[in-house]
Order: C-alpha cells, then structure tokens, then sequence
C-alpha cells in the first residue's frame, strides 16, 4: 500500500523569552500566512464570564495604540490581508494571511494589535451587544441548536459542555478589567506558538517572529486547566423543541477518544468503517439503502482530554423515530461484534493515501505541526500516523471499541417539533432514563 | 526550422489513434499567472469535442481531476426543475461496469477525495487523487459520461435523499427560503426563477425515464470540459483521456432555449413568516452576466458597500446604527445577467424597515458621489487576497480553470480580472451603482418572525 512520500517537518526554532516558531515555505505563490497561537481557549472562561476567551480575542482589532478599530481595519484592508480569531477549548489563535509583498507592514500591525491592544469601552461594550446578537442569531441554525446541546448534555459542569459564544448574561456580565487580567495571564512569549506558511523563508521568519511578540512580556507557560470529563449514565433523550420543523437534527454519542490513549488510532480506523466515509455502515444505512438523510456521519472530536463520540444524521420529521433505531441498532452491532477483516484492509487503504490532502498545502503542514504543539499531541502524531494505521488489527479495532464505546451511557439530541416526534423517537429508544424538552430559545 | 516538440509528441500519438473521434488538437497555452512566463494551462481538444485543460503542478504528489458539463437548472423546463442537481446525486450510483457503491468505494480505496456540484449555468464532478492514482479518476468518469444505468431503486431512493437535502437547506433553512424566494420573483421568465434543487414536487414526481433522456442529451465529450492540474505529465494525460474517450460519440445538443428576462419595471416586495428571532432583509437588483464589461466595477461596488468591517454597510449598519448583526452582498456570477443580492440581519427590537432605509442610504451615496481614492485601493487589495487564496490547492486551481472557460472560454480569466479590477476608476463603480441599482426595479423579501406556533409557510413560497 503506497503511502503519502514523506516530507520534512515545518522547520522549528526558538525565539527569544522561549515561544516556538515554526515555518512552511512553499513560493507557490505570493501569499503568507501567519499564525499566533497561545495555550488558551474557551476552558479557561471563568465561571459565569463564559464568552471571555473569545471576547479578548475579538477585542484585539478594536483598539490598539492610538489606533481605533476603524483605522486597524482600514490598514487591514489597504494590504490586502485578513485576520480572524480561532478559538477552541483548549487554543486561541490569531490567524492571518495577507499578500506577500505587504508582509513586513502587516507584522508591524500585528505587533501592535498583540502587544498594545487598548480594550476600549466603548468597543467593548459594543462588542458585548453583537455577541448577544450573534447568540441569538445562532437560534436559526439547526445543527448548531443540536450541537450546542449534545456538548451541554454529555458534559454537564464540564468546562466542554460550555459554548465559547458565552450566554447573554455571562457575556454582558465581562468588563474591561476582565479582559485585561485574562490578556495579561496568557498574552506571553512563553505561552505562544508563532507559525509562517508560504512566500517566506526561514531567516525572515525569525527576524519577523521576534518582531511579531516584541511588545509581550516573557510570561509562562500555562497548564491545561481542564479534568478528564466524567461519563452521564445511562440513556437521555434531550428534544430542542423548535416549531414548523419538516426536518431534524439528531446527535446521537457519548464519550470517545484521548489523542495518549494506547488504543487511539485503533478506534479512529474503526470509527471511520463505522461513520467515517462515503461508503460507510452509517451513510450506507442511512442514506444509500434509505434515502433518510442527506449525510450520515460518526465523529470522534479530539482535544486535550477525552472528547465526544458522535453520531450526526438529519433525516424529516416523519423517518426521524426510525432513524433513531436504526442508528442504536447499528451502533450496538458495532460494539458487540466489530469491524470485519474486509472492511479493515478497505479502511486502511482509504486513511493511509488519503493523508496526501492532509499535507497538500503549506498551511496544513503547518497546521498539523501547530496542534502537535498547542495540544500536545505525540510528536510523532501526524508523522507516524500512516506507518500506526497500518499495524491496527481486527482484535485491536475490536477491542478499542467495545473499550471506548458505550451503547448504555448515551444522550441523544433532537432538534425539530416536539409535539409532532417525541413520543415516536422515545419509544424507539430501550433502557430511556429521561426525557428534557428545552425550547429553541431558552437561554442556557 | 526548428520543429515544435509538442506538435512533434502530438503527431506521434495521433498516429496510434483508433479513429479520427481519438485525435487530439492542440488548441493553445495560456499562462495562468500575470507574467507571460507563468506555467501554461494547455487546451487540447479531441476528435469527438471534448476539451481537455491541464496545467502541470509539481508543488504536493496530488492531482485534481473535475469534469465540468455545460448544464445547470437553467437547461431545465417548468414541471422538470432540480433534474440536473438530482442527476448530479444519481452519478455516484451504478454503471455498466461498476456495481452501485462501487464507485465511491474504488475511490475511497485509493484516498480520493470527491464530490460535485450543480448551479444555474453548469455541473461538475471532481477526484483529487494522489498523483499515482490518476488513471482511476480517468476511468471512473469516463464510465459514467456514457455507461451509466439508470434503474427504478435507485432513482427513488435518490429522490428521497434530493428531498431532504432541500428541507435541509430550503424548507427549514430561513436564509436559504427567503433567497429561492428572491429569484423566484425577480425573475420571471428566465430559469433563474426557479431553485437548483428544484420544486419539491417536481423533485418527488422524476421517474428513469426523465433522467434517461436528459442523459442522453447532456452528458456527452462535446459537451464536457475535463480539467487536469497536478503532478502528472503532459503525455501521459493526453494518452489516457484519449484511450478513456476516444471512442465515446459527440451528442447532437439542442439549442438553448432560455428567455431573456424582461426588464423588471416595478418593486416587488414579499413577506415571509418563518420561526425565526430576528428580521431579515433581502434586496435583488438585476445585475450584469459575468462576461459583461459592468461586471468587475459593479464586484468592486460591491465590496465598497459590504466587503468586510470596514465597508460602508457593515461600518453603518453593524457598528455604528447597531441596528443589523450581519450585511453582505453579492453579485451573481452567473453566465446571464443575475442580481446584485444584498442581505441584512436585523439585531432584535429592529425592523427590516429600518435595515431598507439604511441600505437605501447607502445606495443612494454611491449613485451620488464618487467613492474615495482609499476605498477603491481597499476593495482592489481584498479581491487580490481572495483570487489568491482561492489558487493554494490544485482543487482550487482546477475549479477556477473550469469555470472560467466554461462561463467565458477562457481558463486564465481570474488574471485577466485581476488586472481589470486594477484599471477600474471611481467614476466607473459610480456608473455601474446608477445603472444597475434602480429603486423602482428591485425585489425586496422581507422575512418576519411567526409568532405563532402553527404550521404557517410561507405564502410566497407556495
């Protein structure tokens, strides 16, 4: 089996006050991106201040220096570059690209915005308003509603069951002094990741690195605030009560994979038999044989701990209760009697040469290299994947999954019209612990 | 005289070709960048019409493989609407050689990715595929151009998956419902009336039959463009697609049968109730075809008015009014003039009323005055950074290649727009603001919340 011809690393070095740099040169064309990242994330929201890690970060083009937001996007504009926030649990990235010609003048703006951001209140208070919009704009979407709501049920009191988007009270509760304390703990050389990608070389990406964090303290590095998620028990069938819906939004999951587990890649290649491609058990049932739902998918999330194992399909109304069986029926044969031979030579084929879109374009060498770093991830993570994938066995496969996966602990979510699905889907579903109807627009 | 060695290499393959529908012509190198020397996409074409562009691409051991038909929803009639998107599914299904689901399994196999897509003007198919698996991507969709069945099972089951794939993005979707609502009601003659995805009704009532002919009608070389770009070699590529086509027969393609749409001399407005929290508005002039002249003044109009958070709506209506969460726009990039489409998000407590008051304020400025100097050089920077950032991977670049020599027969256009952007002055976008946005010739939908917990749809939508 022909594997992905194997290519050097992003080149590393250290900058001063110890933040990593990584570059990907590629002069394919005249474009660079560059990437900011810090050990920081939404898991580090205070309690009750949900919202804040993407509040600094967004408050970073709103002010800097003597700079107004409006000047910080005139200038963005005139060089033809583009900034934007990236904001997970567990990493908060300024990322930008911007013409290659124009980079050095970007860097010195960037500095600025990183180094000297003046959180303003009148931009802050204005930024609180359109989140709390953006909170209620989020209503409209379905699959949001669904996946807001399968994070909130799985991991009850988590800091992963929490929205990054915050609340409209934790959001309107955050002040200046708020977003300065949490700059000040994670704005730090030491803390920080700088990555270049594309029409750059290495000797001006160090002299661009050091520009880029001049005005950051050295800092320190900052340690994953977040537990090992515990399991719900049983099986909680949570409907988002949304009216006129012809369709829905249906996760079905519980916990799923550690990026240390011994047994992480085995499950990954299992899960992508299970609901991880076209041809998959999930898409074929669901969607080739029946025609029930457009897509058909299983998802393992991946993060600094234990994540979700996830079951996404969105069939009408009417298919949703059989839909539900189905989907526990599949899974359940899945967990007792495994993966076969067949489907396991097919998979591995798929995974191994398929790793060739993964390191197609300089930004997504790079990006495999950031996460290494940011989530601490085995270095040998993405590199030694193709070589891991083909050395998982049936058993192997077998095992992680009855290990990992549990058809007793589940919670599934509905998104559609109660009235008109909820007796079907319950009665669809063996061993029910308990049914929560939330209505689309409560506020969480 | 020194002889060309690519005529050389053609003269020697067209000497093994089995018949005259197997012979390649050479029809022209186009540099794809700015500099005369940038790398040339190649256009060849075979004997029986299709044409072949491939641009060599050594930059990651991939290659992207589209095949794009010159047929959308716009070759469709009243009663048949969403036949080509729900063609565009049944592809994937069963040929003559390959039993259904083997398709996409030959290709997962080989670490494939695929997909397609199908709009107004055209369809497409794509394979990116690592470099040494090309020759898959040439048999697969040289097997479905002329040897695909077409059975009851199949069509019904695909039928279903079409349905919710639009109450997935129509029926249950409020942006997606009130833009089918837009074009329904600019456009009342012209196919762009009806939606891609089609009527659900007629969506439901296809049957093989339907699907057959249009197949047979539409899927031939000479109605094909196959676009290679990737780290595979010129002679290679030129051998396989005409060992893989060479025999299919040209089809005879009827002639187009679009009305023009006739000028809009009036407004059309339309309310729609959907449970939805806030307002929302949406304004469609009628615009230019993307091979008009007007086009590129009017692209750069329109990123004045709504490119990013320092464009002239987003700055009024976002930051300072605080009275919308989102606005954009968007000028149709269609083969026949489509619309200018503004869209506005009303933040809570506001009314599409006020949304429409604003965006007409803007409108009204840019028919009045001459934007600024800076405003222009912004709007040319933005449209530089996206054209690039559309050409980082060999997909990117194959699509790009596709679409602008199926819309305009030229595969290096994004260039040549480039450079027009460039040239555009102020005076030009003010031009094109007073011909195209016509108070009294635009549709206006307005999408309110339903208050009531029935199951009210909307009534334009019926």
């Amino acid at each position: 089996m022909s594997a992905v011809p194997s290519r050097p690393p992003p080149a590393s070095a250290l900058l001063d006050g110890g933040a990593t740099l990584l570059v990907e040169e590629s002069h394919a064309l005249p474009l660079v991106s560059i990437v900011i990242a810090l050990r920081s994330g939404s898991a580090f929201d205070p309690q009750g201040k949900e919202g804040l890690a993407r509040i600094v970060g967004r408050m970073l083009r709103r002010g800097a220096e003597t700079m107004k937001a409006h000047d910080i996007e005139d200038a963005l504009d005139r060089l033809g570059g583009e900034i934007s926030i990236d904001l997970s649990a567990s990493s908060l990235a300024l990322q930008a690209q911007v013409i290659g010609r124009n980079l050095e003048p970007l860097i010195e703006l960037l500095a600025k915005l990183l180094g000297s951001p003046a959180f303003p209140e009148d931009e802050l208070a204005r930024l609180k308003r359109e989140t709390q919009a953006e909170i209620l704009e989020a209503r409209d979407n379905d699959r949001s509603l669904a996946t807001y709501a399968f994070r909130r049920a799985l991991f009850a009191g988590h800091p992963y069951g929490r929205s990054s988007l915050g609340t409209t009270s934790s959001t309107g509760s955050i002040t200046q002094a708020d977003a300065r304390a949490f700059y000040s703990r994670h704005f730090a050389r030491a803390n920080a990741l700088v990555a270049f990608a594309g029409d750059v070389t290495l000797d001006q990406a160090r002299v661009l690195g050091e520009k880029l964090l001049s005005g950051l303290p050295v800092g320190e590095r900052i340690a994953d605030p977040v537990p090992s998620p515990a399991v719900t028990k049983g099986r909680h069938l949570v409907l988002v009560d949304k009216p006129d819906r012809t369709q829905t939004q249906i996760l079905i999951g519980g916990l799923g994979t550690w990026p240390h587990d011994d047994d992480h890649i085995a499950l990954g290649v299992a899960n992508a038999i299970f609901g991880g491609t076209f041809t998959s058990r999930l898409m074929k049932a669901v969607r080739s044989e029946r025609g029930w739902s457009y897509g058909a998918y299983a998802r393992l999330a991946l993060d600094r701990q234990r994540q979700s194992f996830s079951m996404w399909t969105f069939p009408s109304a009417t298919d949703a209760a059989p839909c539900v069986a189905l989907e526990l029926e599949l899974l359940q044969a899945w967990v007792d009697r495994g993966v076969t031979q067949e489907e396991l030579d097919f998979i591995k084929q798929y995974l191994i040469r398929s790793q060739a879109f993964e390191v197609d374009t300089a930004p997504k060498r790079l990006h495999q290299a950031i996460d290494i770093e940011i989530l601490g991830l085995p270095k040998d993570f993405h590199s030694g994947y193709a070589a891991k994938v083909a050395q998982v066995t049936a058993e192997a496969a077998n095992t992680a999954v009855k290990r990992r996966i549990s058809t007793e602990d589940l919670v599934i979510v509905v998104v559609g019209t109660a009235s008109d699905i909820r007796e079907g889907i319950e009665k669809q579903i063996p061993g029910l612990v308990e049914t929560t109807v939330k209505p689309f627009d409560a506020e969480e | 005289m020194k002889l060309d060695p690519r005529a050389l290499a053609l003269a020697s393959l067209n000497a093994s070709a089995s018949s005259p529908n197997a012979k390649w012509s050479f029809d022209g190198a186009h540099p794809f960048g700015e500099a005369p020397s940038a790398a040339p996409v190649l256009r060849y074409r075979l004997g029986n019409g299709l044409t072949l562009l491939f641009l060599e691409d050594t930059s990651a051991p991939v290659v992207s493989y589209f095949t794009w038909y010159c047929v959308g929803s716009r070759h469709e009639r009243p009663g048949k609407t969403g036949l080509a998107h729900l063609f565009e599914h049944l592809m994937f299904n069963e040929t003559e050689t390959f039993k259904a689901g083997e398709f996409d399994r030959l290709l997962e196999e080989n670490g494939a990715e695929s997909n397609a897509a199908t709009w107004v003007d055209w369809t497409y198919y794509y394979e990116s595929l690592p470099a040494d698996r090309f020759s898959l991507a040439v048999k697969l969709e040289s097997e479905r151009m002329s040897k695909l069945v077409l059975r009851d099972p199949q069509v019904a089951s695909e039928k279903e998956v079409v349905a919710n794939e639009r109450r997935y993005r129509v029926d249950d979707d409020v942006e997606g419902a009130a833009n089918e609502v837009l074009y329904k009601t600019a456009f009342t003659k012209h196919p762009y009336h009806w939606p891609t995805i089609g009527w659900m009704p007629d969506i439901l009532g296809f049957t093989p039959a339907d699907c057959e002919r249009f197949y047979k009608t539409y899927y031939a070389p000479n109605n094909a463009v196959i676009v290679v770009v990737g780290d595979v070699r010129e002679e290679a590529v030129l051998r396989e697609v005409r060992d893989a086509y060479g025999a299919l027969s040209s089809s005879v393609i009827p002639p187009e049968d679009c009305e023009p749409e006739p000028p809009q001399r009036d407004v059309r407005e339309i309310e729609m109730k959907k449970p939805t929290a806030t307002e929302k508005l949406l304004v469609g002039y009628h615009g230019p075809a993307l091979g008009d002249a007007d086009h590129a003044a009017l692209t750069l109009l329109n990123e004045i008015m709504f490119g990013g958070r320092a464009s002239r709506a987003h700055r009024s209506m976002v930051i300072e009014k605080e009275m919308a969460s989102e606005v954009r726009g968007w000028v149709s990039t269609f083969q026949d003039p489509g619309l200018f489409e503004m869209y506005a998000t009303a933040r809570e407590g506001h009314q599409t009323r006020e949304l429409l008051l604003a965006l007409d304020r803007e409108v009204d400025r840019v028919r009045r005055d001459v934007v600024a100097d800076d405003e222009l050089v912004r709007a040319k920077a933005r449209l530089e950074l996206s054209t690039l950032q559309s050409l980082e991977s060999t997909s990117g670049k194959a699509e790009v290649i596709g679409f602008y020599e199926l819309l305009l027969g030229d595969p290096c256009a994004v260039f040549r727009r480039l450079d027009v952007y460039r040239r555009v002055t102020a005076s030009d976008v003010r031009k094109a603001a007073r011909r195209y946005l016509r108070d009294g010739a635009r549709t206006i939908v307005r999408v309110v919340p339903d208050e009531e917990d029935d199951d009210e749809m909307s009534e334009a939508a019926q």
